[in-house]
C-alpha cells in the first residue's frame, strides 16, 4: 500500500467514524444515564434523513434548516414517547425496556411507510459541500472533511456539559444513584426526559447529516442500529470517550479489513466486537457492573 | 358425474349465471411488500393487479372470474416458503407467481417442485431457476444474469474499454452476473482486462472503503451490478471527488429506469450506461402506449416505474397459458407455457420449451441530459433481445 | 399430586394433536407442523431465559446450524436420517458448548451483545462457505427419506420428536440442576455462596438450550425441504425472543403458548393486511405496558380473579 493510498484509506476510516459516531453518541448518553438500550435509534435516525428529504425537497428550505427541523422533530417525537409511555418502565426489567424499545421500530417502520411510501429518495449536498479539496497528494470529498469536523465537536460539546456544568453533574449523579438524587430534591423524572430527548435528537441530527450521502429507502435503520451498538459496546456502555474510540476502531477496522479481506465486509464489525468483548469483556473504556 | 349434468344444465340456463356459478380462477402472488425489498415489490404488485383488473373487465379466463390472491414475502425465502405453501393449501390457487429475491425465488421454485403447481418467477434473476434447480413446473418471464451479463460484455467492447474494475453485490446476484460477465467478455471484448473485483456488501450505504481503491486502480470502464440504493449511495459518495468524469459506467441493475433517473435529477452522473426492462416514454412496442396510460391512469403520475411491467406480463403469461390449456391442471399449464408466445407492452415474448426462460430483453442505452428536464432520460433506447 | 393432573392432559393434548390428519385439511397439518416446531424452538430458549435470566440475541445460530447439519448431512452425503439427525442436534450443542463458554463470563447486556457477535457469525459463514451451504441462495432440495415424505407422515414425526423433547426439557427443568438454575436467576451471589459454581450452571443451560434449538432448526428444514441464512440471522432471534416474552418466562408452559400464538397470529394477520409490524408493536406494548408475565401471568391473574370472586 502506497503511502497515498494508506492517507486516503486512513482519511476515509476517520470519515466513517465520524459519521457512526455522530449517530451512536445519542445511543450512548440514553444508555449512560436511562440504562435503556434504545433499540428504536436506529428509526429515530431514519426519520431524521426522511424529514431533510422533506423539507429541503418538498418546502425548498436550506439543507441545514432541514438538519434543525429534524433534530427538533425527533425531540418533540422523543419527548411524548417518554412522557407517555417509556417512564412507566424505568423501574422495570431491562428485558421490557428492550421490548418496547423494539415495538417503537415496528410501528414507527409502518408509520414511515404511511407518510413516505416505499419509494426511495436522494437528498443533495448542502451549498458548497458537494465538491472536492485537493491537497496535491489526494483529493478529499468536502462533505466528508465536514462530518470529520462535526464528529469531534459534538464529542467536546457533550463533554464539556456532561462534565463541566452543573447540569451535567446531575445527570452524571443520576447514572450512579437515582434515588439518593432524588432524595436530595433533583427532579430525577425530568432529567430523565432531557437526556432521552436530546439523545434522540442527536440521532435525527446524525440521520439528517448522513442523508446526503446515502440512499433513503425503507429498512435503512437496519443495519444501523447494530452498528451502533458495536461502537457503543465496544467503547464501554456509557462512556462518552469509549465510544469516540469504539467509533475510531469500527471505522479503521472497517475500512482497513475491507482493502485486506474484502468479502468478510458484513462480519468484520461483529467479529471486532468478539475480540474486544472476550479480552475486555465491559468494552475498551467501561468499568464491570457492580452485581 | 351427476355434478357435471348439472353444471351443464346451468350452462344451458345462461351465461350470465354460469359465470357467477363457476369457481374464479385463482392466481396466488408474493411481493415484499414491507422493508427494504418494497421498492420494488410495490410497483410490481400494482402492475399485477393492474392485468388482473383488465383480464376480469374482458370476461375472465375461459369465462371464469380471476382473483388474485396477494401476499407479502418480507423479502426472506423461509416466509415465502410457508406462504406460498399457504396459499397453494389453503387458498387452492391455480397458479403462483412473483418473488423478487434470487433466495426466495428458488424457495418458490422448492414448493412449486414438491406440490406440483406452477410458479412462474417475476422478478428472480438467479441462473439456477432455469438451469441446474429447473423443474417441469417453473418458469421465468424476467431477464437471467447471462443475458445481463452478455450484454454488458458486448457494451464494453462497443465502448472500446480494455481496462475494468468490476464492482458486484457480494450476493447471489452479483455472484450470478460476475460470472456471466466473465463468461461473454473473451466472446465480445477480448482485448479487454478485469484489473480489480470488489465485493461490497448487500444493503451497504457506506462505500468509504471502496472508492479509493477504484479511484487508485486506474481503469477506463467500471462493470457493475449495483442496484438501487447502492448505485444511489455510490454516486452521492464518489461523484464529489470527480469519479465519473474519467470512466465509463456500464452497469446491470435497471439503473437506467425512470425511478433512479427522477430520484437522483441533477446528481445523476454522467458516463452512464444501463439497462431497463421498461420507459415510460419510450416503447418498442405498439401496445406499450395504451399499457402506459393505464398504469399511469392506476398510479397517478405519467412518470411510471418500470417494476409493474414485471406484474403484468407474470399474469399474462400465466391467463395465456390457462387459456390455451383449456383447464387449471398443472401438468397442462405447465406443458401449454412450453414454447408459448405471447405480445406483452414490451413486445412479444416466447418462453424456451427446454429451458423454460422467456425471451425478455431490455433497453440499454447511455442516460442524457434532456434541456426541458430535471432529470435524464435513455437516449437513444436499444432494446436488446437475447437470441 | 399436580404433577399426575399435568402429566394425563399433556398425554390427551398430545393424544389429540396426533388425530390432527383424520379431520383436519391439509392446511391445518401444516400449520400444526410448523407451530410445533417453533414451540420446541422458544422452549428451547427458555432454558437460558426462563431458568437463568440470561438473554440471548443469537438463539437463532444454533437453529440454524442443526438445521443445515441436518440437510447436508442427508442431502451432499446421504447419510440415513437416524444418523443425520443426531449428528445435527449433537453439532449444535457442541457450537452451544463453545460459544457458551465464551459468553457465560458476561452478565447482562454484554453477554447479550456477545451472543448476537457469535450467531452473526454463524450467519457469516452460512453465507460465505457458498459450496457447502449454497450460500444466500439458501440450500434447497433436501432429501427426506421416503417414509416421511408425506405431510401426514411428516406431521407425526414431528409431533413424537417435539412431545418428547418437550417431556425430556420438562425433566431437566425440574430435576435438582433445573431447580439450581432458577436459584442462579434469582440471586446468582448467595447461590454462589452455597457452593454452587454459577457460571458452570449458566453454562450447561446455554448448552441444553443450543442442542435444542438445533433439534428444532433440522425439523424446520426438513418441513421446509430447504436451509436460508436468514434464519441466522438476527431477526429470527429477536422473533422467537417475543415468542418466549409473550407466553411469559416464569413458567414452563409460556414459551409454548407464546410460540403458538405469535405464529398463528402472524400467518392470520398476513392474510388480511401487510400491516403484520404494527399488529406486532401493538402486542409488544401491551406486554409490557399491562402484561409483564405474558399471556400465562395474565391467565393466572384472571384465575386469581375469579377465586375471589366465588368467595365472598
Amino acid at each position: 500500500m502506497t503511502l497515498t493510498m494508506f492517507t486516503l484509506n486512513a482519511f476515509y476510516g476517520l470519515a466513517l467514524a465520524m459519521n457512526m459516531f455522530i449517530i451512536a453518541s445519542g445511543l450512548n448518553l440514553i444508555f449512560g444515564v436511562l440504562r435503556v438500550i434504545n433499540f428504536a435509534h436506529g428509526m429515530f435516525y431514519m426519520f431524521g434523513a426522511y424529514i431533510v428529504f422533506t423539507v429541503t425537497k418538498s418546502w425548498g428550505a436550506p439543507f441545514f434548516v432541514g438538519v434543525l427541523a429534524a433534530a427538533a422533530s425527533l425531540a418533540v417525537i422523543a419527548l411524548v414517547i417518554e412522557r407517555l409511555m417509556l417512564k412507566h418502565l424505568y423501574g422495570k426489567e431491562h428485558l421490557m425496556q428492550l421490548l418496547f424499545t423494539f415495538a417503537l421500530v415496528l410501528l414507527m417502520s409502518d408509520a414511515a411507510k404511511m407518510i413516505w411510501g416505499t419509494d426511495q429518495y436522494s437528498v443533495g449536498y448542502p451549498q458548497g459541500l458537494g465538491g472536492a479539496v485537493n491537497l496535491g497528494f489526494v483529493v478529499l470529498p468536502q462533505y466528508q472533511l465536514f462530518l470529520c469536523v462535526v464528529g469531534p465537536l459534538i464529542a467536546l460539546a457533550m463533554w464539556l456539559v456532561v462534565d463541566r456544568t452543573r447540569w451535567g453533574r446531575i445527570v452524571r449523579a443520576a447514572t450512579q444513584d437515582r434515588e439518593m438524587l432524588a432524595a436530595l430534591g433533583v427532579n430525577v423524572p425530568m432529567v430523565y426526559a432531557a437526556v432521552f430527548t436530546i439523545g434522540s435528537a442527536l440521532a435525527g441530527v446524525g440521520g439528517a447529516l448522513a442523508a446526503p450521502r446515502v440512499a433513503l429507502v425503507p429498512g435503512m435503520d437496519a443495519t444501523i442500529i447494530n452498528e451502533c451498538f458495536i461502537i457503543v459496546i465496544i467503547g464501554g456502555l456509557g462512556n462518552l470517550w469509549g465510544s469516540f474510540l469504539g467509533a475510531l476502531a469500527f471505522g479503521f477496522v472497517v475500512q482497513f479489513g475491507t482493502v485486506w479481506a474484502p468479502n468478510w465486509q458484513d462480519v468484520l464489525p461483529y467479529l471486532l466486537m468478539l475480540v474486544v468483548l472476550i479480552i475486555r469483556p465491559w468494552g475498551l473504556l467501561g468499568r464491570p457492573e457492580s452485581t | 358425474m351427476k355434478y357435471s349434468v348439472m353444471l351443464a344444465a346451468l350452462g344451458v340456463l345462461g351465461a350470465g349465471t354460469a359465470l357467477a356459478q363457476q369457481p374464479p380462477i385463482k392466481i396466488g402472488v408474493l411481493y415484499p411488500l414491507t422493508g427494504g425489498g418494497a421498492v420494488y415489490g410495490v410497483p410490481a404488485m400494482t402492475g399485477h393487479q393492474l392485468a388482473v383488473e383488465e383480464l376480469n373487465a374482458k370476461g375472465g379466463m375461459m369465462g371464469r372470474k380471476i382473483e388474485s390472491v396477494e401476499r407479502d414475502d418480507k423479502l426472506n425465502p423461509a416466509t415465502a416458503s410457508s406462504t406460498m405453501k399457504e396459499l397453494i393449501t389453503k387458498d387452492k390457487v391455480d397458479i403462483v407467481l412473483g418473488g423478487l429475491a434470487s433466495s426466495v425465488g428458488l424457495a418458490m421454485s422448492e414448493v412449486s417442485k414438491q406440490e406440483k403447481v406452477v410458479y412462474i418467477s417475476t422478478i428472480p434473476k438467479s441462473i439456477q431457476i432455469t438451469t441446474d434447480k429447473l423443474h417441469k413446473y417453473v418458469f421465468r418471464t424476467a431477464a437471467n444474469t447471462d443475458q445481463e451479463g452478455d450484454t454488458m460484455a458486448m457494451l464494453v467492447g462497443k465502448n472500446k474499454l480494455t481496462k475494468l474494475c468490476h464492482l458486484e453485490l457480494d450476493y447471489a446476484y452479483g455472484n450470478d452476473l460476475e460470472a456471466g460477465i466473465l463468461k461473454a467478455l473473451p466472446k465480445y471484448a477480448p482485448d479487454a482486462k478485469v484489473v480489480l473485483t470488489l465485493k461490497p456488501k448487500l444493503g451497504a450505504t457506506d462505500f468509504n472503503p471502496f472508492i479509493p481503491q477504484v479511484m487508485s486502480a486506474g481503469c477506463d470502464g467500471v462493470i457493475s451490478g449495483l442496484w438501487g440504493p447502492h448505485f444511489v449511495s455510490w454516486v452521492k459518495q464518489a461523484a464529489p471527488l470527480g469519479f465519473f468524469s474519467k470512466i465509463k459506467w456500464i452497469s446491470g441493475g435497471e439503473i437506467g429506469s425512470h425511478e433512479i433517473a427522477g430520484e437522483l435529477k441533477g446528481d445523476y452522473p454522467d458516463n452512464v450506461i444501463s439497462n431497463t426492462y421498461e420507459l415510460w416514454y419510450t416503447s418498442n412496442d405498439p401496445s406499450h402506449k395504451e399499457f402506459q396510460a393505464r398504469l399511469a391512469k392506476k398510479l397517478n403520475t405519467q412518470e411510471t416505474p418500470q417494476w409493474a411491467v414485471l406484474g403484468y406480463i407474470g399474469v399474462m403469461y400465466a391467463a395465456a397459458a390457462i387459456e390455451k390449456a383449456q383447464s387449471t391442471d398443472p401438468d397442462k399449464v405447465s406443458a401449454a407455457l412450453e414454447g408459448l408466445s405471447i405480445g406483452t407492452p414490451v413486445g412479444k415474448l416466447t418462453i424456451d420449451a427446454k429451458s423454460h426462460q422467456a425471451n425478455i430483453g431490455q433497453f440499454w442505452g447511455p442516460m442524457v441530459k434532456k434541456p426541458d428536464r430535471a432529470y435524464r432520460m435513455m437516449e437513444p433506447a436499444e432494446y436488446i433481445q437475447p437470441k | 399430586m399436580p404433577e399426575r393432573r399435568y402429566l394425563i392432559a399433556s398425554a390427551v393434548v398430545v393424544l389429540l394433536l396426533a388425530l390432527l390428519p383424520l379431520g383436519g385439511s391439509r392446511y391445518a397439518i401444516d400449520v400444526a407442523t410448523e407451530v410445533l416446531i417453533y414451540v420446541l424452538f422458544a422452549l428451547s430458549l427458555n432454558v437460558l431465559l426462563g431458568f437463568t435470566g440470561n438473554v440471548s440475541f443469537g438463539h437463532a445460530a444454533y437453529f440454524a446450524i442443526g438445521g443445515y447439519a441436518c440437510a447436508i448431512l442427508l442431502t451432499t452425503y446421504g447419510w440415513p436420517l437416524l444418523f443425520a439427525l443426531p449428528a445435527a442436534v449433537v453439532l449444535a450443542g457442541t457450537v452451544a458448548a463453545v460459544v457458551g463458554y465464551f459468553c457465560v463470563r458476561l452478565t447482562q447486556i454484554y453477554f447479550a451483545m456477545l451472543t448476537l457477535a457469535f450467531a452473526m457469525l454463524v450467519w457469516g459463514v452460512a453465507f460465505k462457505w457458498k459450496e457447502v451451504t449454497g450460500g444466500d441462495d439458501g440450500f434447497t432440495g433436501i432429501k427426506l427419506p421416503a417414509m416421511l415424505g408425506h405431510y401426514t407422515s411428516y406431521f407425526w414425526f414431528t409431533l413424537a420428536v417435539v412431545a418428547a423433547a418437550i417431556a425430556a426439557l420438562w425433566v431437566i427443568c425440574h430435576s435438582a440442576f433445573g431447580l439450581t438454575l432458577i436459584a442462579v436467576r434469582e440471586n446468582s451471589v448467595r447461590t454462589g455462596f452455597i457452593g454452587v459454581d454459577t457460571r458452570r450452571m449458566r453454562w450447561a443451560a446455554f448448552t441444553v438450550a443450543g442442542t435444542f434449538a438445533g433439534l428444532a432448526g433440522a425439523l424446520f428444514g426438513m418441513y421446509h425441504r430447504g436451509m436460508y441464512i436468514e434464519n441466522a440471522y438476527w431477526t429470527e432471534s429477536a422473533q422467537v425472543l417475543i415468542m418466549v416474552l409473550l407466553g411469559g418466562i416464569h413458567s414452563f408452559v409460556g414459551p409454548i403458548i407464546g410460540a403458538a400464538v405469535l405464529y398463528l397470529l402472524q400467518i392470520f394477520t398476513n392474510q388480511y393486511t401487510t400491516y403484520w409490524p404494527t399488529v406486532l408493536g401493538l402486542i409488544l406494548l401491551v406486554i409490557v405496558l399491562v402484561l409483564p408475565d405474558g399471556l400465562i401471568g395474565l391467565m393466572a391473574r384472571l384465575r386469581a380473579y375469579r377465586q375471589a370472586w366465588r368467595r365472598p
